[in-house]
């Protein structure tokens, strides 16, 4: 038997001494055993990995599950409970209590009696040499002793952890979250656009997850709106009757310079008359006044004669520009019509002008009031740079807007991204959007006959860039521009034909309904249909078909209805009857919803269900294949979202209101899903996530943490030098940001967050009625952060809790409340030391890491284990599931540590396939 | 598994299930308490936009043309804007030093959207709103009748983000289309709906048979702790079926047969008076019949021009909007006044209509039963702060009137111009602090009888209401 408690043999330190001198490394610290040793990242990296308990030969994970344990109280009443009665009775006993624990009260039987979550918090507190204290020398533990105890704990808890799974007390069995029905619904019917999202919102669980299957609730409102959403997205897909005439925009810039150039003629003709009114009635004042007194003409009105000259033009305004000539017009505001018999889809000569916007400018177009209700709005740009400098970049974003009466005004970015602009001007290329007309926010008063309130609407194209100025500035080139709407690819759409299939039978609805019904039950249902249950929706179908004109506005009522069935809405596990107890395994079609719903956060396509029919999906090799596939579809970005989002709770992010530029905090937002995609599809250590030697990062962000060099807004993987102060998850901004008070770092909120999403050890909930800190009084508010929290902490009240969360945060104060890297705090050098229970001192955020890679690999990679299988089965884990995460864990260590690898051992793992 | 067993309380409930108070209409529970509401509580808000006038404690027509009374709390002196409210004085409470923070540095144009909502709308870019005082009462009260609310302006339809004609938002913060055609109205109110409805309600009884049998089905699949998780969707199933029942009960219920004699139901906005007092009659109508026992009307719109000038240039004044910017003009003051005077006496004709009106299934008076609340998002100039806030009624509520209640600190000495004392002020730095008036939201909620603490993210009540 091993003790991973225990310190790093003495050859071993002065190796990694060596080995770190020879490198150069620049820290020194101190470590658990009190040694002083220069230790780099990288190095200390390495030797934790060494500790870890997974590795050993042996490791304490419960072998042989199957096999019922028994309880082993002999050796707690022979060693453990005397030792017990030594160092621990005085604090946790009958006289004190502390952390309302009273050793003497557990039940020493973990595996059948009550107290096994109780003699876990022991364990941990044990090996990690949090307990008992240091500064209480007469109650010290001897090694050897601090190791019987251990290992009698570890083995006993794993016992019981397999006794207790069979009786298990949380099931996945859930309905589909809000973001889950909605990709499904999505990936069901084709349609691109998210329905918008009426249903309430979830709650999160005490784990930060949405998917939990005990709060998941239904509600009647809650099934209300999934009829409601249903219908809706049917009718979306299918279509009745001719194809809708398109209302088409098509601006051609040439015209447009000739429009630009009648308003201006017809401006200097109007001015030309006013002034020549005014100059008239001077001509009058002038002779009126007898007295000789000469009336001043106005200088300005003298000015009008001289034509304005181009290059007076403001040339940071969207301008048109003759290509021959060079002759260059304001883009002249109005009303744009659209055109009868409009071809949309050509590809028309290049334009002999076109119209040139700036960086950041918009063009904005005023499209009146014509464009319909619903439908996709097509918008079709010809495009190019001005420039071609690699640095530097040019993309399109749309933006729709009204202005309804003064004051009363929106705009909204409608665009789902900003669309690079690749194409030299010479040979400009199209960029296309797609934009859901019936979703977006449109002018309410578009349809009144009365010209107020205003009617128009506008369509803005916003040059989005990095352009640097000067004569040769990257502009965007826009030679052609097409919108049109409701825009069908094809009539009827592949939507409306992919539920509405071609068929023999067509004419016969009796036989053509089943054939229609069949295929949707089985997609929405994940699995094959009986007749029997075709049948009833036949008889549904036979009910509703007399209230509507053609099959195909009944038949869509029906699979509405479908839409809103419990197998549809709910992640089901059968058994064979309901007096039985759950069987070992859920079924093979059972996992590949598990599987596309922990992967895609829908239901499985085609192929995966056609493997889980086949019965092969079991096959190692064939579930490998099937999740390398999984993982390389673009659907598999909804995971990194989704579990991204929610294991570290950025949800906060949206009532932050401090971080006011809109790119940097959606910068912010997307790194950490950045750098997770990055770990995961190069099968990197998760131990990157506490430290890389790169970052993932886009040009804004690289411009918050001064790394240079790095342009554009796309997230790629870059190298970081010590330096920078960054690599890993735990300085990224979105961090900082969120566990900030909107002023300043908050080392208590970054100390819980910490705790909870890293450490997966959350500290409990404080207390009610805790003093706050007095920020009236001038005393406190003369002191640091770090001063006031010491402050609060020799509060003998809140001593005991902060004592463990505050030095975790203290280590962040190096950044400030939007995660940039300081030295100094008004004046005064930061001081990012702390120190933590155990008496480990943490140096700023290179100690924190040095000490999570040196002492704590094993609960990291634990509680990343721990994170994902939460979300895989969308349940709480319990205490009886223990052994089989540790198993996955040793795993996970002994394998290397790989992202791809984790996720391949827990859809592989009995967890994962068990009901 | 009927829902009518459950021997739970709301409140246990809610503790119970671990879910948030932020849970939407629960039905179940609403249909059980029914019996015990038979004397209905009501609620109505009117709004009007663009403020009030509110000249200066140094100007000649600061004694007389101040929307906000003179005095103290009980003896007060209404200023000539109010005093045709004189009549009810002892039916009415006048609020000041209220207004919603997150509005506060909104231009008063954009006002109409958040009075009833409190939300951060923001004066451009993305819009958002919340869900209003009367549908949060609508969740709890719908239930009982016929329309779970009735939401009127004169100009109709939702109006614009940030230039809302409707006073109501739903729980997702989407506008609730208001009527504005008495004819319509009365319709909706008094006259049988169509047989769409019918051959709707009947569908939708089909697919319910078809989902019971198939979760039924389901669940003889499931473990018995699986079967539990079912049975909730089973619940929400047959709650949804109940509300059937109440629609096919409302189909079936012949509609109330009423006194028509004071409708003049082809009315128009330019026909102010008779406009006006059509709309009141009209929700008088529907509150004496128990149609619904919630109603918002809102007057025009902000910033003017359509039916909202009609009103005001119908009583021989300018428009509505230019009255409360041309008042520095002679007689501006007075002009503004006088609009607001007319307002004011509309709302008195139709809460002394209530007064005189005996309760039908209950005591006292109408009046008693109904809060009704006239009011606008901002004072003088559009500035959104001081929101000039009449109540009346409300008696067997809780609610104790013939009162001026100030609220706010700094503002002592001119409480009524939101403390400001010299012109530069509406335009300065606001040094003064008033208090959020979702408070005084969450007061009527709770003695409307909603369980409820917080509306808008304010916590708690306001006291000395």
């Amino acid at each position: 038997m091993t003790r991973f408690f225990s310190f790093l043999p003495q050859s071993c330190l002065a190796s990694a001494g060596a080995v770190l001198l020879a490198l150069g490394g620049g820290w020194t610290t101190q470590t658990a055993s009190g040694q002083e040793a220069a230790v780099s990242l990288d190095a200390a990296r390495e030797q934790g990995r060494v500790k870890s308990r997974f590795l050993k030969d042996e490791p304490e994970v419960a072998k042989g599950a199957g096999v019922i344990p028994k309880a082993n109280v002999a050796v707690f009443q022979k060693a453990v409970g005397p030792m017990l009665k030594k160092s621990c009775i005085a604090c946790h006993g009958p006289e004190k209590a502390k952390g309302r624990l009273r050793l003497d009260q557990l039940n020493p039987d973990l595996l059948h009696g009550p107290d096994a979550e109780r003699w876990r918090e022991v364990f941990n507190a044990l090996s990690k040499s949090e307990m008992p204290p240091e500064d209480e020398p007469d109650y010290a533990l001897a090694a050897a002793d601090r190791g019987t105890m251990v290992d009698w704990l570890s083995a006993e808890l794993n016992a019981a952890s397999v006794v207790r799974r069979s009786s298990q007390e949380h099931s996945s069995f859930r309905r589909l979250t809000n973001y889950e029905y909605n990709y499904a619904l999505q990936d069901i019917l084709g349609l691109p656009f998210p329905l918008a999202d009426k249903l309430p919102p979830e709650t999160t669980s005490p784990d930060g997850f949405n998917n939990s299957s005990d709060l998941l609730q239904m509600s009647a409102m809650q099934f209300d709106t999934y009829r409601e959403l249903g219908l809706k997205a049917l009718k979306r897909a299918t279509v009745s009757g001719e194809r809708p005439q398109a209302v088409t925009y098509i601006i051609s810039m040439q015209e447009e310079m000739a429009k630009a150039v009648a308003k201006e003629a017809d401006k200097k003709a109007r001015d030309a008359e006013k002034a020549a009114k005014a100059a008239k009635a001077a001509a009058e004042k002038v002779a009126k006044a007898a007295t000789g007194k000469v009336a001043k003409v106005p200088a300005k009105d003298a000015k009008t004669d001289e034509p304005k000259k181009n290059t007076q033009r403001s040339k940071n305004m969207p301008q048109l520009v003759q290509r021959k000539t060079g002759e260059r017009m304001d883009f002249a505001e109005g009303e744009e019509q659209p055109r009868a018999e409009a071809a949309v889809g050509q590809t028309p000569a290049p334009s002999p002008v076109v119209l040139e916007l700036p960086r950041g400018r918009e063009l904005k177009l005023d499209l009146d009031r014509f464009l319909p209700d619903e439908g996709t709005m097509r918008v079709r740009i010809r495009a190019g740079r001005s420039s071609m400098k690699p640095d530097e970049y040019a993309s399109l974003r749309l933006i729709f807007s009204a202005h309804t009466s003064n004051n009363a005004n929106f705009s909204q970015v409608v665009s789902a991204r900003d669309m690079p602009v690749t194409a030299p001007a010479d040979k400009p290329e199209f960029i296309e959007f797609d934009i859901p007309l019936g979703d977006i926010q449109r002018n309410p008063f578009r349809q009144l006959t009365t010209t107020f309130p205003r009617r128009n609407e506008f369509l803005h194209l916003q040059n989005v860039s990095n352009a640097g100025g000067g004569e040769d500035a990257l502009h965007v080139v826009i030679d052609h521009i097409e919108i049109s709407a409701p825009f069908y690819e094809q009539w009827p759409p592949q939507t409306h034909t992919a539920i509405f299939f071609a068929s023999k039978n067509k004419g016969d609805e009796q036989t053509y309904g089943r054939e229609v019904l069949n295929r949707f039950l089985k997609r929405v249902w994940r699995r094959p249909v009986k007749a029997a249950e075709v049948d009833q929706f036949m008889s549904l179908y036979a009910k509703y078909r007399p209230g509507f004109a053609t099959f195909e506005e009944a038949m869509v009522e029906v699979l509405a209805t479908a839409l809103s069935t419990p197998e549809f809405l709910y992640l089901t596990q059968r058994v064979a009857d309901a007096k039985t107890k759950s069987p070992k395994q859920i079924s093979a079609l059972e996992l590949a919803s598990r599987l596309s719903v922990f992967l895609w956060s829908s239901i499985p396509d085609d192929e995966l269900l056609k493997v889980a029919q086949q019965g092969k999906l079991r096959e190692p090799e064939v579930l490998n294949a099937q999740v390398k596939r999984m993982l390389a579809d673009p659907r598999a970005r909804r995971f990194s979202q989704n579990f991204v989002e929610q294991w570290l709770g950025l949800d906060r992010m949206s009532s932050v209101t401090h971080v006011t530029d809109s790119t940097l905090k959606a910068a912010m937002v997307e790194e950490p899903r950045a750098f997770f995609e990055e770990v995961l599809g190069q099968n990197r250590s998760i131990m990157d996530f506490i430290h890389s030697d790169y970052a993932v990062v886009n040009e804004r962000l690289a411009n918050l943490y001064r790394i240079p060099k790095v342009f554009g807004p796309q997230f790629r993987k870059v190298p970081v030098t010590p330096q920078t102060n960054r690599g890993g998850l735990l300085t990224s901004a979105v961090i900082m940001t969120m566990n900030s008070d909107g002023k300043d770092s908050h080392p208590l909120k970054r100390g819980v967050w910490m705790m909870k999403r890293i450490l997966d050890d959350p500290p409990p909930p404080p207390p009610p009625n805790v003093p706050q800190v007095d920020l009236t009084n001038p005393e406190i508010l003369k002191m640091t952060v770090k001063e006031r929290i010491a402050d609060h902490r020799n509060n003998a009240a809140c001593n005991s809790c902060h004592s463990k969360i505050d030095p975790w945060g203290i280590a962040f104060e190096n950044y400030d409340a939007l995660g940039a890297f300081r030295t100094q705090i008004k004046d005064k050098p930061v001081d990012a030391t702390s120190e933590l229970f155990n008496h480990q001192t943490l140096a700023g955020i290179d100690g924190l890491k040095r000490y999570l890679f040196a002492d704590r690999q094993d609960q990291f990679a634990q509680a990343m284990v721990h994170k994902l299988m939460t979300y895989a089965l969308g349940r709480p884990l319990s205490f009886a599931d223990s052994a089989d995460l540790d198993r996955m864990t040793a795993q996970l260590r002994r394998e290397g540590d790989g992202l791809g690898d984790l996720i391949r051992i827990i859809v592989s793992s009995d967890l994962f396939n068990s009901p | 598994m009927n829902p009518k067993s459950h021997p739970l309380n709301r409140r246990t409930f809610l503790r119970g299930s671990g879910v948030a108070l932020a849970l939407p209409w629960l039905e179940t529970f609403a249909a059980s308490s029914r019996a015990k509401d038979a004397t209905p509580k009501r609620f109505l808000s009117v709004y009007h936009p663009d403020g009030v006038g509110l000249p200066l404690k140094s100007d000649p027509a600061g004694r007389d043309w101040s929307w906000f009374p003179r005095g103290g709390e009980k003896d007060f002196e209404l200023t000539k804007v109010l005093d045709v409210l004189e009549p009810l004085r002892s039916d009415i409470t006048i609020y000041s030093g209220l207004s919603h923070p997150a509005a506060r540095n909104v231009h008063g144009h954009s006002n109409a959207d958040q009075y009833l909502t409190g939300a951060p709308v923001g004066g451009s870019g993305p819009y958002q709103n919340t869900i209003s005082l009367d549908q949060v009462y609508a969740e709890h009260a719908g239930d009982f009748t016929r329309h779970s609310s009735l939401v009127m302006s004169t100009n109709g339809g939702v109006g614009g983000p940030r230039g809302a004609q409707t006073q109501s938002f739903n729980r997702e913060g989407r506008p609730i289309p208001a009527m504005n055609k008495p004819k319509q109205i009365f319709d909706l109110l008094f006259v049988t709906s169509g047989k769409d409805a019918a051959a709707r309600l009947a569908r939708s009884k089909s697919a319910l048979d078809l989902l019971i049998a198939n979760t039924r089905s389901l669940g003889r699949q499931l473990s018995k702790h699986d079967q539990q998780t079912l049975s909730q969707y089973l619940d929400a199933v047959r709650d949804t079926e109940l509300k059937l029942e109440k629609a096919q009960k409302w189909l079936t219920t012949p509609v109330p047969v009423v006194d028509t004699r004071n409708l003049h139901l082809d009315a128009e906005p330019k026909e102010a008076r008779l406009y006006f007092q059509t709309m009141y009659e009209l929700i008088y109508l529907a509150f004496l019949s128990d149609s619904t026992r919630v109603a918002t009307f809102q007057l025009g719109r902000e910033n003017g021009e359509g039916p909202h000038d009609l009103l005001s240039m119908a009583v021989g004044l300018g428009s509505a909007h230019g009255l409360t910017h041309a008042v520095k003009n002679p007689g501006g003051w007075k002009n503004l006044g006088t609009y607001n005077r007319y307002q004011a006496e509309e709302f008195g004709r139709f809460a002394q209509k209530l007064k005189d009106t005996p309760e039908p299934n209950g005591s006292g008076s109408m009046l008693d039963n109904t809060l009704a609340m006239h009011g606008s998002a901002s004072s003088s100039f559009h500035l959104s702060r001081n929101y000039p806030i009449i109540s009346a009624g409300g008696r067997n509520l809780g609610f104790t009137n013939g009162r001026y209640l100030k609220f706010g600190k700094g503002n002592e000495d001119n409480q009524a111009g939101a403390g400001i004392v010299s012109d530069a002020g509406w335009t300065g730095k606001m040094e003064v602090e008033e208090l959020p008036l979702a408070k005084l939201f969450v007061t009527i909620l709770q003695r409307l009888g909603v369980e409820s603490d917080a509306f808008g993210g304010e916590t708690g009540t306001l006291t000395r209401v």
